[in-house]
């Protein structure tokens, strides 16, 4: 055993944790749930629901494990009969005024109340002679609905208004079977992060306006994913129903973004489920973009990169206008597609990225809607784009090929060439030579550079519309044939293995949380 | 090569049909006294000695409110449950913040009648019928709606016997 970490057994399991841990988390450690409301990792611990309590030896009474601090050799026991008969009553207390809708809760499938009720509660009631408290449902805010029947008061909201959110609107109100959340009288619940009470309400109480009625929870497809709404990275989940994206939740990781997400990235997922998408490779023929297979595209648009190389001497250069929401591989295959292996070509990169507000999340260091909005800003600065158009279109207004990633806001054409690969066709594409149909975010699999340099990989969620195909494969299938990456692990590794910045990192080492840039094996930061 | 049959000779009393039809005409003439057993369908439903059960499982209803509104509160069991995937159903909410079906439809040509539907509902609202005339003239109309569904006045399943204690 290290030095320094204490020993203690959960359910006759020994584990050995930091001095200081919860036994909560101990027995996390363990593999045992212990079932909890108040509780939560993000939150300052309350140890108000009396849901977590257990039986520790040479403890007087039942302990609460949110609150107490493992000592060393401590013994807990979460199955006793006397814990288990606490647990049950603590459930019972919880059900007197929980109303029976289950059947329209939107919480319902993913609610803890009903997990546990359904794990170790009683069957039945004994406090039916008076009828449950009724509260009419609140508006708190834009996106939060308030169900105060519902409720359990854990005041998990409360307190992420107060010391996480640091906007302290929220209370509670009124006392013992009359108390409810209450909100400011003259305040909205509308901070950027207020969001995430949704997520925190272990049962139905509150709710996102957005999500309303949408879906069931066991009807959701999860995946994990990065959120595309700034360069701060934060790890979300992509809830999909019937293939169509209808809620974007925070997934934990506590290097980035913890257990949480701001609004704004909570809304930016309608442009994933867009109808209007490019479903075939296009290219012109007699001045007009006709479908054609695969095949036939990347045969023309490989014809066509070879022969502007040829071109380039008698100042012709190549430009690739990308959009700084494309994956880290797409990035990189569009540069070396344009500027060769060792980038012996002459070649222009560049990226324009939409800024907004900044709203930091007071509570948590390093954690803010950034004002780049756009996910990998980073990732493309190092692989050689430079951020800001201006100066690339003048280049492209001579330049023998133009290819455009993704990037429908800027009108790149010269006179050269135009390869267009997206995931619509803008007005600005519509002279394009080739048009490639490719994959979203949500759709495909490949990675993103935060702010801080940390490379985190994105799962596809869903099928992609028609014939279109992830960018890393389009770009990869126009460079010479050994070097063509078959996924995008093979892309990855022919990054890291090509740039510097990448050096050591390896795909699958990457995981589901990702690594910091100078974080791979053998190599100094 | 010929196959040796062996042919037997036996009197004209045992090799005549006489006998035999005889004895099949007495036993139709027989029938003509007895009472009848079939039930003259459709112009009769139900005989005393016949009726439909009460657990029969037939085409959907869904049971309505006071106000003629379906029970439904489009909680998503149904569907899930369906072992035929013959259930289409879209959630929305009405003017008093109800949730409620936006789409309700019911597959009877998918529908393998197992009655798990009626089972799992937890507002009482869709149930088995107990009904058997379908006939359509189009293969389409056999998608019921939810308004062609509330409009079913035929009894619902039991889905067990009332009267066996061990049924449910």
């Amino acid at each position: 055993m290290p030095d320094g970490l204490i020993n203690l057994t959960v359910d006759g399991v020994p584990v050995s944790v930091a001095p200081g841990t919860l036994v909560i988390e101990a027995a996390k450690q363990a593999g045992v749930l212990v079932p909890h409301y108040c509780y939560h990792p993000g939150l300052p611990v309350a140890g108000v629901c009396r849901m977590c309590l257990v039986e520790i030896e040479k403890a007087p009474k039942l302990q609460i494990a949110c609150a107490t601090p493992v000592t060393e050799g401590m013994i807990v026991r979460t199955q006793s009969s006397q814990a288990k008969d606490a647990r049950q009553s603590v459930l019972e207390f919880l059900l007197i005024n929980h109303p029976l809708d289950c059947p329209i809760c939107d919480q319902a499938g993913e609610c803890e109340l009903q997990d546990f009720v359904f794990q170790e509660g009683r069957a039945g009631t004994r406090y039916a002679e008076y009828p449950k408290r009724f509260n009419p449902v609140e508006d708190f805010g834009p996106d939060v609905l308030y169900v105060a029947n519902r409720c359990i008061l854990c005041t998990r909201c409360v307190r992420f208004m107060e010391d996480v959110a640091q906007e302290p609107v929220l209370n509670v109100s009124e006392r013992g079977d009359r108390a409810y959340i209450g909100i400011h009288p003259d305040a909205r619940l509308d901070h950027p992060w207020a969001g995430n009470v949704v997520d925190l309400c272990p049962v139905g109480s509150l709710l996102s306006k957005d999500f309303l009625h949408k879906a069931r929870a066991w009807e959701l497809d999860k995946s994990a994913s990065v959120c595309t709404g700034c360069t701060q990275g934060c790890n979300v989940t992509l809830d999909v129903r019937d293939n169509v994206i209808v809620r974007v939740r925070p997934r934990p990781n506590l290097e980035v973004n913890r257990y949480f997400i701001c609004d704004h990235g909570r809304m930016s997922y309608r442009w994933m489920n867009r109808g209007d998408r490019i479903e075939a490779p296009l290219v012109k023929q007699d001045g007009e973009l006709r479908a054609v297979d695969w095949d036939e595209a990347l045969d023309r648009a490989r014809a066509l990169l070879r022969g502007t190389r040829g071109r380039r001497g008698r100042g012709g250069a190549a430009v690739a206008i990308v959009s700084p929401k494309a994956s880290t591989e797409a990035l990189f295959l569009a540069r070396r597609v344009l500027a060769g292996k060792e980038r012996e070509h002459e070649w222009t990169g560049a990226f324009q990225v939409t800024m907004g507000e900044e709203a930091p999340l007071a509570g948590v260091p390093n954690l803010a809607l950034r004002p780049e909005r756009a996910p990998n800003v980073k990732g493309a600065e190092l692989l050689g784009y430079t951020n800001g158009v201006s100066s690339a279109l003048r280049v492209a207004q001579t330049a023998a090929v133009v290819l455009v990633l993704d990037e429908p806001d800027v009108p790149a054409h010269g006179a050269g060439a135009l390869i267009y690969l997206g995931v619509t066709l803008p007005e600005s594409a519509r002279g394009a030579d080739i048009v490639l149909p490719i994959a979203n975010v949500a759709e495909e699999e490949g990675t993103f550079v935060n702010r801080d340099g940390r490379v985190q990989r994105y799962f596809p969620a869903k099928p992609a519309p028609g014939m279109a195909r992830p960018a890393w494969w389009a770009l990869g299938e126009l460079l010479e044939a050994p070097d063509r990456p078959g996924s995008a692990a093979e892309a990855f590794d022919l990054l890291a293995g090509t740039v510097d910045a990448f050096a050591g990192l390896s795909y699958a080492a990457l995981g589901v949380t990702g690594k910091g840039i100078g974080q791979g094996a053998g190599v100094p930061a | 090569m010929a196959i040796g049959v062996k042919v037997l000779k036996r009197p004209t009393e045992r090799t005549s049909y006489l006998r035999a039809t005889l004895k099949g005409m007495a036993l139709t003439l027989q029938h003509l006294f007895r009472p009848k057993v079939t039930m003259q369908y459709p112009e009769e439903r139900s005989t005393a000695s016949w009726t439909i059960s009460g657990r029969w499982r037939g085409t959907h209803r869904m049971l309505t409110d006071e106000q003629g509104r379906a029970k439904c509160v489009a909680c998503g069991l149904c569907p899930q449950i369906c072992p035929a995937n013959c259930i289409k159903l879209v959630p929305g909410e009405d003017e008093q913040g109800n949730r409620y079906p936006l789409i309700y439809e019911i597959d009877e040509f998918r529908c393998v009648f197992c009655g798990y539907c009626q089972e799992v509902c937890p507002e009482e609202a869709i149930h088995v019928g107990v009904h058997y005339e379908n006939a359509e003239y189009s293969r389409d109309r056999f998608v019921y709606d939810l308004e062609r569904l509330c409009a079913q006045t035929h009894p619902v399943s039991t889905l067990w016997d009332p009267s066996d204690p061990k049924g449910e």
